[in-house]
């Protein structure tokens, strides 16, 4: 089975600040029916400093690529997403360990540790209407066809599927958490904003590693 | 003295806040750090609250920090940067009192030399303020069920009248705490038209939920040999106005 490698992961955040870079007005869109109207701007510039901050010194490792990527997001990014998804990839480069490859079976580790990460931030569980709902299930889809002996590429297509369907899911969902949750039962009938930018963040995964 | 950060998505919000609150203190203001905005715009950068926080510690002289925060993400990146600061000297508490308010309470208290415990405190009880002037007193502003001190041996009492024009609200409270602290003594104040009280003469906060308005004549009491002293200390203070003009 292919192992990953740190040109896959710096990859994966080019191609996360692309494809977030498009969805720009989406997001915000999203973001203005239930939220205040910034996530799109919001983690456009913070994508756009880590692959600012990636080109001008790329670290050898994977844990060296996401401890960057991470910290750049938390100081960039200025809503509550700096502090989540900065949190998701430092904890994913706690996890990832100092080499240049990593199997898909500790790239799978990493992204539990990732999403354990934004749970313990900001204390969401599951069905509270936030980018957990995505990314909880994407986890468990990723681990599972690693289990039933996939290989890296076909783990990341499956979170993606399953990150847009969790994603999908949230519409009818009353927000428990977040700016959100101030419009209680108004915030139903909407899709979450950060469910909807880890699914794109779920498939710029896939695309990574499906080209080798 | 306690150190304070103050953690906003929005620096005039910040700054207008922290001008509100020094304006209690006059010239022994606490350390305050602000940690507000995202690159000229609204939001909250852990890492720059961690430099706040930082700084804030040195300045306390291990007194410890109190971190106030306004929503969302300011909690966020407050509890991150937490988690990114280290070599603290002293103990740093996120506290979950209402921006503002606790911000004022916050202020008052740590520039009188009170404990990180004591500032906390304060700072969340700010929320039952509003509440009791309101009418809706939560347990934090509910008057207190000591034994009337009157019947009490060795218990000195005074009553006097309040002059100043809008009665016992935050500025001259903050002016009658302040003494009250300095005094070796404790000293309970009751608000005698309303029968509110008894409140302790060092919190701001208790002062200010007796709803002492102009004319309104409060109960100064205090035990032991000391206390005759400490109240007629207060009840001059309280003749001059409090540190407001109250002319005419």
């Amino acid at each position: 089975m292919a192992d990953v490698d740190v040109d896959q992961i710096a990859d994966w955040l080019g191609r996360a600040k692309d494809v977030i870079s498009e969805q720009r007005a989406y997001l915000t869109e999203l973001d203005s029916a239930i939220g205040d109207a910034d996530h799109g701007s919001n983690l456009s510039r913070g994508f756009t400093a880590v692959v600012d901050k990636l080109a001008s010194s790329t670290p050898e490792t994977i844990s060296g690529v996401l401890k960057s990527s991470g910290m750049t997001l938390v100081s960039t990014v200025g809503g509550a997403s700096g502090p989540l998804y900065g949190t998701m990839l430092l904890r994913m480069a706690g996890a990832a360990g100092d080499t240049a490859t990593i199997t898909p079976e500790r790239l799978a580790a990493a992204l539990r540790a990732g999403l354990d990460g934004v749970v313990a931030r900001g204390k969401a569980e599951l069905g509270d209407k936030t980018m957990v709902d995505a990314l909880g299930p994407a986890v468990s889809a990723f681990e599972q066809s690693i289990a039933d002996g996939k290989d890296a590429s076909a783990a990341a297509e499956a979170g993606a599927a399953a990150a847009a369907a969790g994603r999908d899911a949230t519409k009818p969902l009353i927000a428990r958490k977040g700016r959100a949750s101030y419009l209680g039962e108004r915030s139903a009938g909407h899709l979450d904003p950060g469910a909807a930018s880890v699914t794109l963040l779920l498939g710029a995964l896939a695309a990574a590693l499906s080209e080798r | 003295m306690v150190a304070l950060v103050v953690v906003s998505h929005s620096e005039p919000l910040a700054d207008a806040a922290v001008e509100l609150a020094l304006q209690m203190v006059g010239d022994n203001p606490p350390p305050i750090e602000v940690a507000a905005g995202n690159d000229g715009g609204l939001g909250t950068d852990a890492l720059a609250v961690a430099g706040a926080i930082q700084r804030a510690d040195a300045a306390s002289n291990g007194s410890g920090v109190l971190v106030l925060t306004d929503l969302g993400s300011a909690v966020l990146s407050s509890e991150m940067a937490l988690e990114l600061v280290d070599d603290l000297s002293s103990e740093v508490r996120l506290s979950r009192a209402p921006f503002v308010e606790g911000l004022v309470a916050a202020v008052v208290q740590a520039s009188i030399g009170r404990s990180l415990e004591a500032v906390e405190a304060e700072a969340v009880a700010s929320v039952g303020v509003k509440a009791a002037q309101l009418g809706s007193a939560p347990d934090a502003a509910e008057p207190r069920t000591d034994s009337d001190p009157a019947i009490r041996d060795g218990v000195s009492e005074r009553e006097c009248e309040i002059i100043n024009p809008q009665g016992l609200h935050a500025r001259p409270a903050a002016v009658f705490a302040k003494a009250a602290a300095d005094l070796p003594v404790e000293v309970a104040v009751t608000n005698l038209d309303t029968g509110a009280g008894p409140a302790a003469a060092d919190s701001m906060l208790e002062l200010m939920s007796l709803g002492v308005r102009q004319g309104n004549r409060i109960r100064l009491s205090a035990e032991g040999p000391e206390g005759k002293a400490a109240i007629d200390t207060l009840a001059m203070l309280i003749a001059d106005g409090l540190g407001e003009s109250t002319g005419g």
